[in-house]
C-alpha cells in the first residue's frame, strides 16, 4: 500500500511538469513515509510510541515545506508568469 | 506463500487513499486535483485511526486537510487560471519511462516486503498507546527535537513571507 503510494508520488515527480503538482507528489511520497512509520511501530512488540513521534515531527516539517514551497511557486510566477517547472530554467532572474 | 485476506478496513481505506492520490495528480483541473489530495489526506488518516493513532489521524486532517490543500486552493486561485490549468505532463516516451521508474520501485519494494513477510507478526501486538503517553514521550525523552522544530517552523514561516512579499 505504501509502496504504490510512493509510486504513484515518484512517477508525479519525475512526469509532471507543473510545479504545483509536483508539490502534490512530494507530499503523497511524504504521508507513504508517515504511513510506514506508524505501521511498523504498532506491529513491533511491543508497539512503540515513537513512531507516532517520528510521524508529529514530520507532519510539522511536511506542512513547513508546503507553506516554503508554495511561496517559491508565487515568485517563481511572478517573475517568470509561467509554473511550468522546464520553462523555469534560468539561474539569473 | 498464502497471505492474509485483508479485511474490509484495510481495503476501502486503500481504495480511497490511491484513487484520491491518482486522481490528484491525473484530474484535468488543478482544483480538483487539490480536492483529490484532500480525499486521498482524509484516507490516510483513517490508516491513522486503525493503527490506533488516533491523535495523529486528527492532525493529519488538521493539518494536511485543513492547512496545507488550503493553502494550495489559495496558490491554484493566485496563479492565473489558465496558467494552472495547463497541465501537460510530457512526450508520451517521458511519461513513459517515469511510469516505469516509479513501477519497478513499487514491484521492488513490495516484493522486499513480501519476501520479509513470513518473519513479521500477522496480528499486532495487543496494547494501548493513549495519547497521554506520545505526550509524555515527546515532552521528555524528544524536547531538543520539538524546540528545534518549532524554530524551524517559525523560520520557514518568516520565510514563506519574506518570499511571498510584494516589493512596492
Amino acid at each position: 500500500m505504501s509502496a504504490a503510494l510512493l509510486g504513484i508520488g515518484i512517477y508525479g515527480l519525475s512526469v509532471k511538469r507543473n510545479a504545483i503538482r509536483i508539490l502534490f507528489a512530494v507530499e503523497l511520497i511524504v504521508n507513504a513515509a508517515n504511513l510506514n512509520f506508524i505501521a511498523f511501530a504498532r506491529y513491533m512488540n511491543p508497539p512503540r510510541i515513537s513512531g507516532q513521534v517520528i510521524v508529529f515531527y514530520s507532519i510539522a516539517a511536511a506542512a513547513m515545506e508546503a507553506a516554503v514551497g508554495l511561496a517559491l511557486i508565487l515568485v517563481a510566477f511572478r517573475l517568470n508568469s509561467s509554473i511550468d517547472v522546464r520553462k523555469l530554467n534560468k539561474l539569473k532572474g | 506463500m498464502d497471505l492474509i485476506p485483508p479485511d474490509a478496513t484495510f481495503v476501502v481505506l486503500t481504495t480511497i487513499t490511491l484513487l484520491g492520490a491518482i486522481m490528484a495528480l491525473q484530474a484535468k483541473e488543478l482544483i480538483y486535483g487539490a480536492i483529490s489530495l484532500a480525499v486521498s489526506f482524509i484516507g490516510i488518516a483513517g490508516f491513522f485511526v486503525s493503527l490506533d493513532a488516533p491523535y495523529l489521524a486528527m492532525l493529519q486532517i488538521a493539518v494536511y486537510v485543513g492547512a496545507v490543500v488550503v493553502l494550495i486552493l489559495f496558490t491554484i486561485m493566485l496563479v492565473r487560471r489558465e496558467e494552472a490549468d495547463k497541465d501537460e505532463s510530457g512526450e508520451t516516451g517521458e511519461s513513459a519511462a517515469g511510469l516505469w521508474i516509479a513501477g519497478l520501485l513499487a514491484v521492488s519494494i513490495a516484493g522486499v516486503a513480501a519476501l520479509a513477510g513470513p518473519n513479521l507478526p500477522t496480528n499486532p501486538p495487543t496494547a494501548d498507546l493513549p495519547i497521554t503517553q506520545l505526550g509524555s514521550v515527546l515532552a521528555r525523552s524528544y524536547p531538543v527535537p520539538l524546540i528545534i522544530l518549532a524554530l524551524l517552523l517559525s523560520g520557514a514561516l518568516l520565510g514563506a513571507l519574506v518570499l511571498a512579499k510584494v516589493d512596492r
